[in-house]
């Protein structure tokens, strides 16, 4: 079963002379369960692509299916319904309301699903947990370091149990050591829990962790490698 | 200095919603203050004049003494000479009129009442009191010495008077005899005032003298000038005409009626410190303007103070910014109060209500109010506020001169 | 839906509030004082109508009175009334009337011994004019009147001066009898009364009611009856069972005898909703202004709560909470000052005692009091909540139409 498809799709910004083609018919099949790196130079299209599959923009033209529905005709409350439900998402920087602690960052979006408190709690302190993050609950963003804020953005993206985890260069502003960890955390979840990873990046070392290499360049998938 | 100034205004208009927030909280403030003072002082002219008017006169020469007890007895010898001296001598004299007033008891054939009686001179009260010209029945006095009498409204009816009905003028003469005389009534007045339309009639002086046994003194000179902007020459113009004799006082209309200089006293007073919060509360809610948006240029700051621009420039800047920011608001402020203003001034201002209103308080006249177009009137609001927004614009900048320049530019 | 997710929303609008405290501490401030301010001016012009209103029905006109028809256009003695009937006085003595009094009114001329003035003369029965009318209160010099045959009389302080006289000296009051015949009588006076204005102690003249009568060969006719109710409301259908007990005589509460205190009191209520409008404008644009620039400081947070799958209803609501506190917390602390200063601080008053003249002339007691009525109370703090969340609309609106992708790539 596939959890995401692409065909045929295409995103231009701007008009006329001004024209920028970021995605240029791309057809793309994502497995439930794969760890998958797109990677690619600045202006590839990379963060692109990555917004289209989460359903923070649209595609110019062609198909976009996450779990067998039709992202690319949803109305904005229903994208906002997948992405509260389906998807999670690990940003570059900038991951967490700096007025919650980390806690309740985890539990931001299962308080959003209507989820009960004692359950919320509950499984919130146990992502924390397997990130690694126990005892450091009850701070806030400003008093993390950044590898530990990235983890509590992967506990957060991960404690709903969505079907796919989209990852935009998380590793872009830490040093190698944390980003060694990171990667092997994601990894790590990636074959407990068997959730799609879609992870974007630029960096050898963030390659070097997927099983499945998409390289993309001025618009178009160049090269689909299976590693490992 | 212009490259400042329009780096400055360009400056304003990186963020135009905040500056268009910010410059229309200052053009509120200015407005209601450029329009509400002239209005609020035109009442007061409003106030004063109409009850000046019917009666009092802008001015007037009495005996001293006679203002706090106007006893009959104290009168002014050969009031009538004095008066013709002063008609006519100066341009500042409108009008000149001579009175001699007692109380008296006014009966018809069933009634009696108690009524404040004046003599005086038909041909000249005109030019100082209103009422000879409020006279809706009948007609006013024609000669001095004639044996009639003009009644206010309410008076005339409690009476059961009408025009050519004669009534009896029962009172105590200057020299403690009893005065009485039987009156024509020609005509009844109108003034709108409850104090003049029940309590009040006049007759002609010299009858009102020879009934009184006044000889040929009398208790008050009006006077009226061209108008209360010129007050002041007035009544020196006054005080040297009389300078001669100490028998006699001039007494200003503040004199005459010490309540409504009072009055009007107070409520200035309420007006400015109403004026005085508001534009607190207006300095406190753009407050924020100024603090946040010298935050958010703090990285711009930190640039710019490690590229060399001394602190003293930035700051200067920033004053020069604020500056043009009040002063737009001011600007538009200024322009809308004002053009309402001079539509009230031409139109004057109708609010429903007040008519009543004006009734009770004995100034019919209150219905439609002219502001007064006086520069200072303007300026004051405008400045005050330019003051002030200012001061606390300052605030945030004196911060900016212990930047330093990394740690600025590190701020997100 | 959205009451689930409501203690996230204020958990959210609390924190964001103390994020940077000074900010929302200088708008606080300006929420207070415009607050405050909108209270103390109510106080203010309700005390001076309140004022207006006592005055006036203590001023002899009571809450209602009854008179023969004509009375009031002519208050000359062929418009006397007879005293009350069974079924009036049925009435005038039930539960619903707090006090009544008879009264003689005649317009008539004082004379001591160096001047003469016109006045009203008003026969009294003094037991029953305590809490009635001003009359009521003790005198200031020499006595009061004892029974309705005290043939003594009592004048205004201002007004002895005036006559030049005092307690212990004759005068003479001179009016006209039932046949229009001139009666005149000697008093002597035995007390100074004080009223707040010049005016009222110079216009009436107090001796017995029977005194009065007779003087006036009256008989056992009266001019007037006054009273007072029990209760405010209740005052309407009382003049209506008053009407319908004594058909030919003339009912009228305060309102219809003093028209113009109504229309003051209506021309001030409307004024202050303009005037809370006016203070409101001053501080919405800073409300306005603060919460957006707070939601533009905000710009990523607010795209990545759109990435988490945050609705945009949501996102309004948590600008329009956070706005809420603020503005909760401005006008809890803004009546509470404004209570203060009009309870605790001004208790007493205002003395203008130093404007009494210009008080004077606006026919005004020169101390003035505050009066707050519970119904300005709500309404302020209700203009003013109301009024600041449609202020805040558009900043909440602004918050939720930041397109995620622009919003989190923003650097």
């Amino acid at each position: 079963m596939s959890t995401v498809t692409l065909k045929k799709v295409c995103k231009v910004f701007g008009e006329g002379e001004l024209a920028v083609h970021a995605l240029r018919d791309v057809d793309l099949d994502i497995r439930a369960g794969d760890f998958v790196c797109l990677s690619g130079p600045s202006g590839s299209g990379k963060t692109t692509l990555l917004n289209m599959v989460g359903g923070l923009d649209r595609p110019t033209s062609g198909e976009i299916s996450i779990a067998d529905k039709r992202v690319d005709l949803m109305d904005k409350g229903e994208l906002a319904e997948m992405r509260l439900r389906d998807i999670g998402f690990v940003f570059q920087a900038y991951n967490l309301i700096p007025v919650l602690t980390a806690l309740e960052n985890v539990e931001f979006v299962m308080q959003l699903q209507g989820i009960a408190p004692e359950q919320r709690h509950r499984q919130s302190r146990e992502i924390l947990e397997e990130v690694g993050l126990s005892g450091l609950e009850d701070r806030k963003p400003a008093e993390l370091s950044g590898g530990q804020q990235q983890r509590v953005a992967v506990a957060r993206a991960l404690v709903s149990e969505p079907a796919l985890i989209l990852a935009d260069e998380p590793t872009a502003n830490l040093d190698s050591t944390t980003a060694e960890n990171l990667m092997a955390l994601l990894r790590h979840l990636n074959d407990d829990h068997k959730i799609t990873f879609l992870v974007s990046t630029h960096d050898k070392l963030v390659m070097s962790h997927a099983r499945r290499l998409l390289v993309l360049r001025d618009g178009k998938i160049t090269d689909d490698i299976q590693q490992r | 200095m212009g490259i400042i100034f329009s780096l400055a205004w360009r400056n304003l208009w990186r963020n135009r919603r905040r500056t268009w927030l910010t410059a229309g909280a200052i053009a509120f403030s200015t407005l209601l203050l450029v329009a509400w003072v002239p209005i609020q002082f035109g009442t007061y002219d409003i106030m004063i004049n109409a009850s000046l008017r019917v009666f009092p006169g802008h001015a007037q020469i009495q005996r001293p003494g006679y203002q706090e007890k106007p006893e009959i007895r104290n009168a002014i010898d050969n009031a009538e000479q004095l008066a013709e001296t002063l008609r006519g001598s100066n341009e500042l004299y409108q009008g000149v009129a001579v009175r001699a007033q007692g109380f008296a008891l006014l009966s018809s054939g069933s009634r009696s009442y108690g009524a404040q009686v004046v003599g005086v001179q038909p041909q000249f009260e005109g030019d100082t009191s209103s009422i000879p010209g409020l006279v809706k029945q009948g007609r006013f006095l024609s000669a001095v010495d004639a044996q009639e009498v003009v009644l206010g409204s309410a008076l005339a009816r409690n009476l059961k008077l009408k025009v050519r009905d004669e009534v009896t003028v029962l009172g105590g003469g200057k020299d403690g005899s009893v005065a009485a005389v039987i009156l024509t009534v020609v005509g009844i007045f109108e003034s709108g005032s409850n104090e003049f339309d029940h309590y009040f009639a006049e007759m002609p002086l010299h009858t009102f003298q020879d009934v009184f046994s006044m000889g040929r003194s009398a208790h008050a000179i009006a006077i009226v000038g061209k108008s209360l902007e010129y007050q002041s020459q007035l009544l020196a113009a006054l005080k040297g005409a009389i300078s001669g004799r100490d028998d006699v006082v001039v007494l200003g209309w503040d004199e005459l009626l010490p309540g409504m200089k009072e009055a009007i006293q107070v409520d200035k007073t309420f007006g400015f410190i109403f004026y005085g919060i508001l534009i607190a509360i207006v300095v406190f809610s753009i407050l924020n303007t100024f603090l946040m948006s010298v935050l958010e240029r703090t990285r711009e700051f930190g640039l710019m103070l490690a590229l060399g621009v001394r602190p003293q420039r930035i700051a200067s800047l920033m004053v020069l910014e604020s500056a043009l920011l009040t002063l737009l608001g001011l600007v538009i402020g200024l322009v809308i109060g004002t053009a309402l203003v001079y539509w009230a001034h031409v139109v004057g201002i109708h609010y429903p209500g007040v008519e009543e209103l004006a009734e009770q308080f004995n100034l019919p006249d209150l219905s439609r109010i002219y502001p007064q177009m006086k520069l200072s009137n303007f300026l004051l609001g405008p400045v005050s506020i330019f003051i002030f927004t200012n001061i606390a614009a300052w605030i945030p900048i004196l911060r900016v001169r212990k930047l330093e320049p990394i740690e600025a530019m590190r701020t997100i | 839906m959205i009451a689930r997710s409501l203690p996230l929303l204020i958990t959210l609008g609390w924190r964001n509030l103390w994020r940077h405290s000074k900010r929302t501490l200088v708008i606080l401030f300006a929420i207070t004082l415009g607050v405050w301010f909108m209270i103390i001016s109510a106080g203010m012009m309700i005390g001076i109508i309140e004022q207006q209103l006592q005055d006036t029905i203590m001023n002899l006109t009571g809450h209602a009175q009854i008179h023969r028809p004509m009375f009031r256009d002519d208050p000359a003695i062929e418009h006397s009334m007879p005293p009350p009937s069974d079924a009036l006085r049925k009435i005038l003595n039930s539960d619903d009337v707090k006090q009544w009094s008879m009264r003689v009114r005649q317009p008539a001329v004082v004379m001591s011994e160096r001047e003469s003035r016109g006045v009203t003369l008003v026969g009294i029965d003094p037991a029953r004019e305590k809490g009635l009318s001003f009359i009521g209160k003790p005198v200031v010099e020499g006595r009061g009147l004892e029974s309705v045959d005290d043939s003594g009389i009592i004048i205004g302080r201002r007004m002895a001066e005036k006559l030049q006289t005092e307690v212990g000296k004759r005068i003479v009051i001179m009016s006209q009898d039932k046949d229009n015949e001139v009666a005149d009588r000697g008093f002597r006076i035995v007390g100074l009364f004080q009223a707040e204005l010049e005016a009222t102690e110079t216009a009436y003249v107090f001796t017995g009611l029977k005194t009065t009568q007779k003087l006036l060969g009256m008989g056992d006719d009266i001019s007037e009856i006054s009273l007072m109710t029990a209760s405010r409301e209740g005052l309407d259908p009382l003049v209506q069972r008053l009407r319908q007990a004594a058909p030919r005589l003339e009912a009228k509460s305060w309102k219809e005898l003093e028209p113009l205190v109504v229309t003051a009191m209506a021309l001030y209520e409307n004024f202050m909703i303009f005037w809370y409008l006016i203070i409101f404008i001053a501080m919405a644009f800073g409300l306005t202004n603060t919460l957006l620039m707070a939601v533009f400081e905000r710009t990523r947070e607010l795209g990545l709560f759109q990435a988490l799958g945050m609705r945009p209803r949501f996102i309004v609501g948590q600008v329009l909470i956070e706005s809420f506190i603020l503005l909760a917390i401005g006008v809890v602390i803004g009546n509470l000052a404004g209570v203060f200063t009009t309870n605790v601080i001004f208790a007493d008053g205002i003395d203008l005692s130093a404007f009494s003249r210009g008080m004077e002339q606006f026919t005004m007691a020169s101390t003035m009091y505050f009066t707050l009525r519970a119904k300005d109370i709500l309404t302020i703090n209700l203009l003013v909540i109301i009024l600041g969340l449609v202020a805040s609309l558009y900043p909440a609106v602004k918050a939720a139409r930041f397109v995620p992708v622009e919003a989190i790539t923003r650097t």
